[in-house]
């Protein structure tokens, strides 16, 4: 049994090149929604001991009317706690705003045993020139990622020459890289839009992670392309296509495992962690078809062309 | 033949179950302890395994990261480096003395932008932390203020000042002496330059002798009777005064005199250039070597003995000669604390503050000093705090997916790939356990990010096995046996295990390198990752299968997930 693969291409190039375009144009229209990180700016999660949760209206009017912050959000959370965002702030102004929303919640009549009292889980304040410098840092560290992978595999590949040159397959793996990664950003900006899910800093480690991944795929296909080049000496699409084949289980086999292993921190791994563990199954998930249905398909099309 | 390398290998097995067994108390040490309870029990001996934590990041175990930026702008370019050293040798000593375990304190620096990373892990009361570290206790020796020369014009514009106020008093006086002595409060209220008495009619009450400048005395007390206006202008350092001695009395023996005046101030020099009150010297805390608690010999009230260093002392001699005589004034962040006179020039670098301490006021006095004022301004500019119970229910709930985890994958291990999977998850367990170790020993950082990273990298340190094992089934579908295809299998694997690795090793450097302690943890929990289940799937799981292999398991199809030669596509259990 042999799938036809490579003979498909044009298939698999119609659902990535919706899927690419679909990306590019959520990127485009809403972008992505930037974390506390990048755009400087105080997040405040609190929860309440002994009390009920105060409406989120009003306590945004409190912080609205009493301190004059802007971009005030205040959301809630889990069961019992709130969040609330606004510009990046003092740590004096933090204190007053708690027993601000302290006084909220006071009960002058509730017994010793059970006073309310509102708790501090996490407090970020991020001054604006640091996210500034992070985005910066993050384009910098995708842009060297980049640079060094191609490096990589055209150095690991120099042998191979015929009929495809060596720098060509690093070419290919790096386009199947953008194509994961474009997919998967698109994919939050759109969740962006629709969920306000936010992307922060270990996103960019997400985003940096999948490179390394789908790469690594990439390449694994490649391997026996390489090898089976020295072997038959057919057609180079059939070759390519045998190779896909004979690694066909392995991608998926090690694809899946992977993906179980990521799942569990997706679904059991908490809320902090959860864009981040999302990004990574988009990223792998991606990564895994990109270098079955693309990157081996553009090597034959490249070929082809050449050919021409 | 053979049987010797079986043997080798069955040996090596023994030896890597071993290190596995000791990684695995290691980091678990509840298996050894408990056992080794009840022997105790038993013997009543005492043996166990200290337990050891792992090293949790500020999201795991709550703490904050606090960014300081520094104001270097008053200090050379060439100094700023060091300057920003000083400032978190500072921050160090001051959260030392805080009594947070294992700070993490650290200068980076982004172009212009100088700053402090200050890491306190588990700190409860993270307020006063904040508190503590910026305070700048910021010490200063000033100098009395000297007076500027007036320019040549000031000086004119002063004595043509002085000489209108003078015609004005003249005028003024002339007024008083051509009416009658009732008017003199109305005019006094009208044109007296005093604010303390214009509004009383010039009234100054009842004194005694010596509480005013000693022209009005000796007009009000010798040179006037009561009931007189001076005919003339008394010229004092305030001005001209026109008087008028009201009465007269004796009280506790002494004579004592009402008077009211009419005052037409003048000017002088330091009303035009003020004096400052104190000047700046290159003298302060940072010269500072040491502080103590002494008493005072004889009085006996404690103070607080500084001790400069070279350069301080050499600026402290400088000072002390320069001003004989006159006071010297010690500040603490702004404030004044001690003002002594300076008796002779002071050399060896020591000085002495004596306020009026308490003990527990000089003992914090020289325990602040100590730990050292900051060389340039702080302000905080970024602050992430993460509450303990928060913290809490991340690290149970990573834990418990990485279980979920390493447990779905076993599976899904063992039921694809049967005996060779077997020893997949045994190597996974292994390598799991190698880890682990591995971050506790080095003491590495568990954050949040970083033990999904180690979640990630059992995927990934699955597919080595993955690899290997559809390279051998291959192999076997080809025809080979079973002990040539293992080896086929693990040789022409490596290639691509290697080039793969090597993509993610070096995204990982570069994570690496992107400095942000959460992502870094991440990259290092991966990165390890990575290289020991290079180490683990080509040696580990290798040799357990060289090991467990027979001639005899070639026929059985079932364990390798293998069609039997005839018929039937699935094995049968």
């Amino acid at each position: 049994m042999k799938l036809r693969i490579i003979q498909h291409r044009r298939w698999w190039y119609l659902i990535s090149g919706v899927l690419f375009a679909i990306g590019v144009a959520a990127l485009l229209i809403w972008g992505l929604r930037w974390g506390l990180d990048f755009t400087g700016g105080s997040s405040l999660e609190v929860d309440f001991v002994n009390a009920n949760r105060p409406d989120v209206e009003i306590v945004r009017q409190l912080i609205v009317d009493d301190f004059k912050l802007n971009d005030v959000t205040v959301q809630t959370s889990g069961d019992k706690s709130i969040i609330m965002r606004f510009e990046t702030i003092t740590d004096e102004t933090r204190q007053q705003i708690l027993t601000k929303i302290g006084e909220l919640v006071s009960d002058p009549n509730a017994p010793d045993s059970a006073v309310p009292t509102v708790n501090q889980l996490h407090f970020e304040s991020i001054g604006p020139a640091v996210g500034q410098e992070l985005r910066q840092k993050s384009i910098w560290a995708i842009a060297l990622a980049l640079i060094g992978i191609v490096s990589y595999i055209a150095w690991a590949f120099r042998k191979v020459s015929r009929p495809v040159e060596s720098w060509k397959y690093g070419t290919v793996a790096v386009i199947a890289l953008a194509h994961d990664v474009v997919i998967t950003c698109g994919m939050f900006a759109i969740a962006g839009h629709l969920f306000g899910m936010e992307v922060n800093t270990p996103f960019i480690a997400a985003v940096l992670t999948i490179l390394g991944y789908s790469v690594h795929d990439t390449i694994v296909v490649f391997d026996r392309t390489r090898e089976n080049l020295h072997r038959y000496h057919g057609d180079f699409e059939e070759t390519v296509n045998q190779s896909v084949n004979e690694t066909f289980a392995r991608s998926i086999n090690t694809t899946v495992a992977t993906l179980l292993a990521i799942v569990a921190v997706l679904i059991f791994g908490g809320e902090t962690i959860r864009p981040f563990a999302l990004a990574l199954t988009m990223g792998i998930f991606f990564g895994a078809y990109s270098s079955i249905f693309i990157a081996s398909p553009l090597l034959v099309s490249w070929q082809k062309w050449g050919k021409k | 033949m053979k049987l010797s390398i079986t043997a080798k290998v069955r040996l090596w097995i023994l030896a890597v179950f071993l290190v596995a067994i000791t990684a695995g108390t290691y980091v678990y040490p509840v298996i050894f302890n408990t056992p080794a309870g009840w022997f105790n029990k038993v013997t009543g001996q005492h043996i166990g395994i200290k337990p050891t934590d792992f090293r949790l990041g500020l999201d795991l175990q709550g703490g904050t990261h606090l960014v300081y930026q520094a104001d270097v702008s008053k200090i050379a370019a060439g100094e700023r480096s060091s300057a920003i050293d000083g400032v978190r040798d500072v921050i160090e000593r001051r959260v030392n003395a805080f009594g947070v375990s294992e700070p993490l304190i650290q200068t980076s620096g982004s172009g212009d932008n100088y700053r402090v990373v200050v890491e306190l892990a588990g700190v409860k009361d993270v307020d006063q932390a904040i508190k503590m570290i910026g305070e700048t206790p910021l010490l200063e020796f000033k100098t009395e203020g000297v007076a500027q020369p007036l320019t040549a014009q000031e000086k004119k514009d002063l004595a043509k000042y002085n000489t209108d106020a003078k015609k004005k008093a003249q005028a003024i006086l002339k007024t008083v002496l051509n009416s009658p002595l009732d008017q003199f409060a109305t005019i006094a209220k009208e044109k007296s330059e005093d604010p303390g008495s214009a509004a009383n009619g010039g009234d100054l009450g009842f004194v005694a002798r010596g509480v005013f400048v000693p022209e009005v005395d000796q007009t009000i007390f010798d040179d006037l009777k009561p009931g007189e206006i001076s005919r003339q202008l008394v010229e004092s350092s305030y001005g001209w005064h026109i008087i008028y001695k009201v009465a007269e009395r004796e009280q506790d023996g002494q004579k004592q005199v009402q008077a009211s005046h009419i005052l037409i101030r003048k000017k002088v020099e330091s009303d035009i250039r003020p004096v400052d009150a104190w000047q700046t010297t290159a003298l302060g805390g940072k010269q500072l070597q040491r502080a103590q608690v002494v008493f005072d010999p004889n009085v006996g009230t404690p103070t607080v003995s500084l001790q400069f260093d070279n350069e301080g002392s050499k600026l402290f001699e400088e000072l002390t000669t320069a001003n004989v005589g006159k006071t010297i004034g010690i500040f603490l962040d702004n404030q004044p604390i001690s003002t002594p006179t300076v008796n002779e020039p002071i050399s060896g670098g020591q000085a002495v503050i004596s306020g009026n301490f308490s003990l527990p006021e000089a003992k914090l006095l020289a325990q602040r000093l100590n730990a050292g004022a900051l060389p340039v301004p702080i302000t905080l500019i970024s602050q992430q705090t993460v509450g303990a119970s928060l913290g809490a229910d991340s690290l149970n709930r990573s834990l418990f997916a990485g279980m979920i985890g390493l447990l779905a994958v076993s599976l899904f291990m063992l039921l694809y790939y049967r005996l060779p999977g077997l020893i997949a998850v045994i190597a996974l367990i292994i390598y799991s356990c190698l880890v682990l170790t591995i971050f506790k020993f080095f003491h590495i950082t568990l954050t949040l990010a970083g033990i999904a990273g180690f979640i990630l990298s059992i995927g990934m340190a699955v597919d080595a096995n993955v690899l290997i094992f559809e390279r051998m089934m291959e192999e076997l579908r080809r025809g080979r046996d079973l002990l040539s295809a293992t080896n086929e299998g693990f040789h022409r694997a490596w290639p691509s295990i290697r080039d793969s690795n090597v993509c993610t090793l070096i995204t990982c450097s570069i994570l690496f390198w992107f400095s942000t302690s959460l992502v870094k943890g991440f990259a290092l929990t991966l990165t390890i990752g990575v290289i020991v289940s290079m180490f683990t799937a080509v040696t580990i799981s290798r040799n357990l299968l060289r090991g467990m292999l027979t001639p005899r398991m070639d026929k059985w199809y079932f364990l390798f997930h293998r069609p039997k030669p005839v018929a039937t596509d699935k094995p049968q259990a």
